[in-house]
């Protein structure tokens, strides 16, 4: 009797063990029935500050969209950290998403270097990984399965940009100011790349490091290359400072600029004015555009996050995020890490608030296009272009 | 372009060596670095950037009302933390003053928001002064004639005030000092103000030629402290000779060497004089009798 008892009850504990197995098996990482964990780092401090209203532009959307019912009846449970742009910071939160918070996704993250410190580790574990902050080849070379890139690439951007320049605008002395890390060198890339088509060389090549805060040699060097035209490569800061300190000397060349320089109004302010007359791209829609969706943001906006200024960075989060939850839309109720990835590979030419949107089997980067813009004194946006295909 | 650099060197030298005047007048009198010397300027900008954005008060006022609030903060940081810790050694109190940085920074954060902005200087930083061919803008003119005005009235109050007097030999020997009837640590509490109120003017001026958030002082306040070595860390003109000499090598050396490696010319010169002169240039070296 007691022999029956005993294997009965060890068969039971054998049958729980399987099916809690099966269970588990079946549960995806950060998906429950009613939620979806998502995560993002972002620089709530230190110097690259400025962006980071893009990872709580983020948070804005996963509010509306949980206020609109969530997707397949799963809510969006958000954490935001904040890295100060530190790599040593984000690996830490990297660590924190996969094993303590175990996140579905990460959606966007400023920085190359902070991204750069993550990106195997979330390869590795599969977590997808949809936006990131920065437009370097990083993110799609070589190729990520669960990484969709949606910034248009620096290269293709400056490239084009000094394509405006040259052809549109007549410069054929360009000189370029850049920050010293992989996010400024890609765009001497693209400047130096066209350029060189054109058999000339740029004019004077300035770096800055990221922690520099006098600036006035490199002002002088660039005043020194005679340059008609300089694009600037760098942080908000840094922006600020190489302007005033090429004001100071006398030295007031036609400046263009990367699309996350884009915030006119923000950069006008900090500048103290010298920022009106700066040519740059733009990566989404100006955030006082009467495109629908944009005036739905701003309405919510208005309702959710009064406290927040409605700026390009903000917007820009959302924008980021956009393609996320399409791609958890057409996953469908079956959400897992695979039926994502084929769900986002059926974008084509999918619009939001940013650029057309196409993804594929063999396709990560999903944003080819951007548009020029000039700023005006009081911040608004002279639009030059519609949008242009910058990535063949 | 040399003349350029020197003059562009002089500027942010002179807030290099405001700092490091105000990270001297520390170390001499208690041989403690105070290592929350920027951020301590840099909550004293804060203050006065939103004196002069919230309540719009009159510069000169928020000027004012600023070096008050720098003083007070001077007096907090030495009674609150530094007096009251038990049986403190030097290297302890340093890291206190590590410690109330990391708390200032925080709070800066949280108070103002990381956000970058610009301080309303009422110098242009467009307009320029044009000395034989030599282009000077107004506001790195202003920056140089504040700090050695400053630096003058510091002279001036080392020299011939009482207060000033008792600070001297308080500096030079706590002990004797104390025998004739100087409160010492009232003293002291004068000393950490007066560094504090320094620390402000170079902030603001820092904010006026850059731009205004929290980390801006992290940069200078390093440089600020090489000047110090490359002075000498007991000798006030030695800190505000190492700032101007700091300034002016460091251009130089963007100009002519290398712009990468120019942030890093001060921690060489730091690394050199430590080797050759550890007194600095103007400091003499004392060596004891044991």
């Amino acid at each position: 009797m007691l022999n029956r008892a005993l294997v009965f009850s060890g068969l039971l504990m054998l049958a729980i063990l399987l099916v809690a197995n099966v269970a588990s098996a079946q549960q995806v990482r950060g998906v429950t029935d009613t939620e979806i964990l998502v995560g993002q780092w972002g620089p709530q401090t230190g110097p690259a500050a400025a962006w980071g209203s893009v990872a709580r532009g983020s948070g804005l959307l996963f509010k509306i969209i949980n206020e609109e019912g969530g997707i397949h009846g799963r809510k969006i449970k958000y954490f935001l950290r904040d890295d100060a742009y530190q790599p040593a910071k984000t690996k830490a939160i990297g660590k924190e998403f996969i094993e303590q918070i175990g996140v579905f996704a990460v959606v966007s993250g400023v920085g190359v270097g902070p991204g750069m410190a993550v990106r195997d580790e979330l390869m590795e574990n599969k977590v997808i990984w949809v936006g990131p902050a920065t437009g370097v080849y990083n993110w799609i070379q070589p190729f990520q399965k669960y990484l969709f890139a949606i910034f248009p690439l620096y290269d293709d951007e400056a490239y084009n940009l000094t394509g405006h320049l040259y052809e549109k605008l007549g410069f054929k002395k360009v000189a370029m100011f850049y920050q010293n890390d992989d996010y400024g060198k890609q765009g001497l890339m693209g400047v130096e790349r066209y350029l060189k088509e054109k058999k000339i060389d740029v004019v004077a090549k300035v770096s800055a490091e990221v922690t520099d805060r006098d600036l006035s040699t490199h002002a002088l060097k660039l005043k020194d290359s005679g340059a008609e035209a300089v694009v600037m490569w760098c942080m908000p800061t840094h922006a600020a400072l190489i302007l005033g300190e090429t004001a100071k000397i006398g030295f007031k060349p036609q400046w263009a600029t990367s699309c996350t320089l884009s915030d006119a109004p923000f950069m006008l302010q900090i500048t103290k004015g010298l920022w009106a007359g700066m040519i740059h791209s733009n990566f989404t829609e100006l955030p006082d555009s009467n495109l629908p969706l944009m005036v739905k943001y701003r309405e919510w906006h208005k309702k959710l996050e009064p406290g927040e200024r409605w700026g390009v960075f903000y917007h820009a989060g959302m924008m980021f995020a956009e393609p996320f939850v399409e791609g958890l839309r057409r996953a469908g109720k079956n959400l897992t890490t695979e039926t994502f990835v084929t769900a986002m590979e059926t974008l084509k030419d999918w619009k939001g608030t940013g650029p057309p949107v196409t993804f594929g089997p063999n396709e990560r980067q999903g944003g080819k296009h951007l548009f020029y813009g000039k700023v005006r004194p009081d911040g608004s946006i002279e639009r030059l272009t519609d949008w242009v295909r910058i990535t063949k | 372009m040399l003349g350029q650099l020197i003059v562009s060197g002089l500027a942010v030298g002179a807030c290099y060596s405001l700092l490091a005047l105000a990270m001297v007048i520390i170390y001499k009198t208690s041989e403690v670095l105070n290592f929350a010397q920027g951020e301590m300027a840099m909550v004293s900008t804060f203050v006065a950037f939103a004196l002069l954005e919230s309540f719009h008060i009159p510069f000169l006022w928020a000027v004012c009302l600023t070096f008050l609030f720098a003083l007070f903060l001077g007096v907090f940081v030495e009674l609150v933390f530094l007096r009251t810790a038990k049986d403190p050694t030097v290297l302890g109190l340093i890291i206190i003053t590590l410690g109330f940085e990391m708390i200032l920074m925080g709070f800066a954060g949280w108070k103002w928001g990381p956000d970058q902005r610009s301080f309303p200087f009422p110098v242009s930083n467009i307009e320029t002064y044009n000395f034989y061919g030599l282009v000077i803008s107004r506001i790195n003119f202003w920056t140089i004639i504040i700090c050695l005005i400053l630096m003058f009235i510091l002279f001036l109050f080392f020299r011939y005030t009482k207060l000033g007097t008792a600070m001297r030999a308080t500096q030079q020997n706590p002990l004797i000092a104390r025998v004739m009837g100087i409160r010492t640590k009232r003293i002291l509490s004068f000393t950490w103000a007066i560094s504090s109120m320094i620390g402000a003017a170079a902030g603001m001026l820092v904010a006026s030629l850059g731009v205004l958030d929290p980390n801006m002082m992290m940069d200078p306040l390093l440089k600020g402290f090489a000047s110090a070595v490359l002075g000498g860390m007991t000798s006030l003109p030695g800190a505000a000779v190492g700032g101007a000499i700091l300034g002016i090598i460091e251009n130089i050396f963007g100009g002519y060497v290398s712009l990468a490696f120019k942030g890093v010319v001060a921690f060489a010169i730091i690394v050199v004089m430590l080797c050759i002169k550890p007194s600095g240039l103007l400091a003499r070296h004392y060596v004891k009798k044991v």
